[in-house]
């Protein structure tokens, strides 16, 4: 792994303050085509992507979502789509799902941040109103959305951590001893 | 009380159904999330009230609605400081009482 990677890793935020300013047509392309290499469980491949930047559409959805703080030019919403489910005869709470939606956010927010735009995830919203809102299809769930934009110079101080880590405190090696 | 408050409106619909839909949507998502998020939805429910009747507010309440606005988004930082959280809080509530008594007769000038 390159630096720039380790680097590019080290250095994304959460973004919870955006500017209007828009995000080039060709920039959003290059976030989807990164997600389309995210790791997948079974290579099933089950997420999909709504890009959403109709300024009204965008408004509904913040209405009925109150964790997104951010007024994001561009959201990108990943959805489960059931038909993938139902064709490979998965359970919809199968954990391999959930692992398939982390990778793509991260992927989504990595890329973002190499092309210098913002990024944030959001998951606090009523999934069956964003439904709703965007029509969509029976068998779509929509599961996390990330903001994307630019940054805003703000003064606000970001969110305070619960406990002050590093990888150590997170990491054990090896077998754990016998009591 | 009500004759006691002022009778100025200050919501329009369209704002007060924009509220409603961020106390609906919170109070189903928050089944779904830690107990702390429930203060955090209550305050940006708040703060998003605060911003609607700004403009239309009187005078008896226009500083406390600034406050909420300026205050509020720093409030949501501090969760993981339980102590500070709760002092903020602490500090909001005194705030809407002193908002309340300019509101009313008790205090015999109204300010």
């Amino acid at each position: 792994m390159s630096e720039t990677v380790l680097e590019n890793i080290r250095t994304r935020r959460v973004v919870r303050e955006m500017t209007d300013q828009p995000v080039a047509q060709e920039q959003i392309e290059k976030i989807l085509e990164a997600a389309r290499w995210a790791p997948s469980g079974g290579n099933l491949r089950p997420n999909r992507y709504i890009v959403v930047e109709d300024p009204e559409t965008r408004r509904l959805i913040r209405l009925v979502s109150p964790g997104m703080f951010q007024k994001a030019p561009v959201l990108i919403l990943i959805c489960t789509d059931g038909d993938v489910l139902t064709e490979h005869s998965l359970p919809p709470t199968d954990r391999a799902l959930l692992i398939d939606i982390g990778t793509a956010a991260q992927t989504i927010m990595l890329a973002t941040h190499a092309l210098g735009l913002a990024s944030g995830p959001v998951t606090s919203y009523s999934k069956e109103a964003v439904k709703v809102i965007l029509n969509l299809p029976a068998s779509y769930s929509p599961e996390m959305f990330i903001c994307i934009g630019h940054k805003a110079e703000t003064t606000r101080r970001g969110m305070t951590a619960w406990k002050r880590i590093t990888w150590r405190d997170l990491t054990h090696w090896e077998r754990f001893p016998d009591d | 009380m009500a004759e006691a408050m002022s009778e100025n409106w200050v919501l329009k619909e369209d704002e007060a159904i924009e509220l409603l839909a961020l106390l609906i949507t919170s109070a189903r998502i928050q089944m779904d999330e830690p107990a702390h998020y429930g203060p955090l939805r209550l305050l940006t429910a708040t703060e998003r009230l605060s911003s609607a009747i700004l403009e239309r507010a009187s005078d008896k309440s226009r500083g406390f609605l600034q406050g909420n606005i300026e205050r509020i988004p720093d409030m949501h930082m501090q969760m993981s400081d339980t102590e500070a959280y709760a002092t903020g809080l602490d500090e909001l509530c005194r705030q809407v009482a002193q908002c309340l008594l300019r509101h009313s007769p008790l205090t015999e000038d109204g300010s």
